[in-house]
């Protein structure tokens, strides 16, 4: 790593010029001072700037209220998540390889997915009140239908050959699925993933806003309120923390174990 | 063939009509605060068609929605190209954009409601934000796909920045700002409803908090209704719209 970057830093200097990384911090110092400097000249005492955040930064991550309030959070996303990848795999690989079940499902998988989830929220707390089954069920539906779109593209791109040598060999239907149909489709799966995570983590933070349950999005909501603007935004590092590592982590599997995918 | 098509076209119409069938059925079967029956969702959606109200909220809605639309395309698309011309800016900001492109922008709306307070520029700005940076992101993208060689050309041929700019910058980066675009579109949708919800109630997404708050379950099914229509309609614009654009992408390794 070190190395690569040195290197790289050594063409930019063949160039002329600064290396990368040193561009990098640069815009990153001077991004900073334009919303430190802008907010003190501006903006009310309470809104957030970096030096406020960086006060309050370690002592609301080790603080245990908050650690139970993100935790809440992401555990909602990744139970959902779980769900989704589940169902929808079932559903997409079904979708993908079965023309009857395409023509039937397309339409709703479609638009459901075209569908703002934010406009369903109301009708999913009629279901489920008030309560956290309502944050798991829009996280479910905000990540269900990319996954099932995506797998079901990655089962009608699985190369026929591969299906006909499963079948000369009278492979079960079970084996074909697991030992044929899921590899093959396994980077559609993953892109589709990448795209569900993202929805998926907006998906519970709506709907902490909506049915007021604690968690990150409920915490930014309070703090904000109560004009704690350094402390929420803390939460907002947190949630785009997650959404950055969660990318790519999925990023560095697929390059890892799927260097032939070209999707990612 | 043709009889393949005919099955196809029975199985499309078959699971439409037996959604329908499912949607009225599970209206009849269950309370009425959990599920309205189409046929009454429909009553309900022709009312509000008739006494104007829908056409009221959709033009409301339409205003936020495309001025901020509007916006994000006018600075993410220019943005991104000028970082397609100088690098050395690009390098600098791309990783930040990058942030910025995956950041949940709904966390920032209790920010804005706390800041700006109710009204229609907050709005706006809320669904800029969820607009301008797959516009942005996606068109610096594009931007790492002009290869230098062609730059190079069009320099030994003693082109114009201006002529540079027609010829290189825009053709190859414009495909994916379409890209970028289509996200937009389906992003800034997303925005539009959470505005409404969240910041001051207006438009459509009034219409289905009126709804669930007078436990009138058929109009904000039919409020509803309206949203999934428009996120299909959109959703075809912004393909048709990248499509229309993908014959123009360079060769990109």
């Amino acid at each position: 790593m070190t190395t690569a970057l040195a290197s790289l830093a050594v063409a930019q200097d063949r160039q002329g010029g600064p290396s990368p990384l040193a561009l990098k911090a640069g815009a990153g110092i001077v991004l900073f001072a334009l919303w430190e400097i802008t907010v003190r000249a501006l903006a009310p005492e309470y809104v957030a700037r970096p030096s406020g955040i960086a006060k309050v930064f370690f002592s609301v991550l080790t603080d245990a209220g908050f650690l139970e309030v993100a935790a809440a959070t992401l555990r909602a996303v990744v139970q959902g998540l779980a769900i989704s990848v589940v169902a929808g795999t079932a559903v997409g690989l079904m979708m993908g390889r079965v023309s009857v079940v395409e023509h039937g499902l397309r339409y709703y998988v479609n638009s459901l997915f075209a569908t703002p989830m934010v406009a369903i929220l109301p009708l999913v707390t009629l279901w489920f009140g008030y309560s956290a089954d309502t944050r798991l069920a829009v996280v479910v539906f905000a990540s269900f239908f990319s996954l099932a779109i995506n797998a079901a593209d990655g089962a009608r791109s699985v190369p026929p050959e591969f299906l006909e040598v499963a079948r000369s060999f009278r492979a079960r239907p079970l084996s074909t699925i697991f030992d044929v149909l899921l590899p093959s489709s396994l980077p559609y799966l993953l892109a589709g993933l990448r795209l569900a995570a993202g929805r998926a983590l907006v998906g519970a933070v709506v709907a902490e806003f909506f049915v007021s349950i604690p968690g990150l999005g409920y915490y930014i909501l309070y703090n904000s309120r109560a004009f704690k603007h350094n402390e929420a935004f803390v939460a907002v590092i947190v949630l785009v923390a997650a959404g950055v590592g969660f990318e790519a982590s999925i990023k560095w599997l697929m390059r890892r174990y799927m260097p032939w995918s070209r999707r990612g | 063939m043709p009889r393949r098509n005919w099955i196809l076209y029975a199985t499309m119409f078959a699971s439409l009509a037996l959604g329908a069938a499912a949607w009225e059925l599970a209206g009849h079967l269950t309370s009425d605060a959990f599920w309205a029956p189409l046929s009454t969702t429909l009553k309900s959606l022709g009312e509000v068609v008739h006494n104007g109200v829908l056409l009221r909220q959709a033009a409301s809605s339409f205003e936020l929605y495309l001025t901020g639309l509007a916006l994000a395309v006018v600075v993410g698309a220019p943005f991104g190209v000028l970082l397609a011309r100088i690098t050395w800016l690009r390098v600098a900001l791309e990783d930040y954009i990058m942030m910025l492109y995956a950041t949940p922008m709904v966390a920032l709306i209790p920010f804005i409601l706390s800041m700006m307070g109710f009204g229609f520029a907050p709005k706006v700005l809320v669904v800029f934000l969820f607009a301008v940076f797959p516009v942005l992101y996606n068109t610096v993208e594009g931007a790492r796909s002009v290869r230098p060689e062609l730059i190079e050309v069009a320099h030994s041929f003693r082109s114009g920045e201006w002529a540079l700019w027609r010829d290189v910058m825009i053709p190859y980066t414009l495909p994916f700002a379409m890209t970028g675009i289509r996200q937009a579109i389906a992003r800034g949708l997303v925005g539009m409803v959470a505005a409404e919800f969240f910041l001051s109630p207006s438009g459509l997404g009034q219409m289905i908090m009126m709804g669930s708050q007078n436990f009138d379950t058929a109009s904000m099914l039919a409020a509803i209704l309206i949203m999934v229509l428009l996120g299909v309609g959109l959703m075809d614009i912004g393909l048709y719209l990248e499509k229309r654009f993908a014959a123009w992408r360079g060769y990109n390794p």
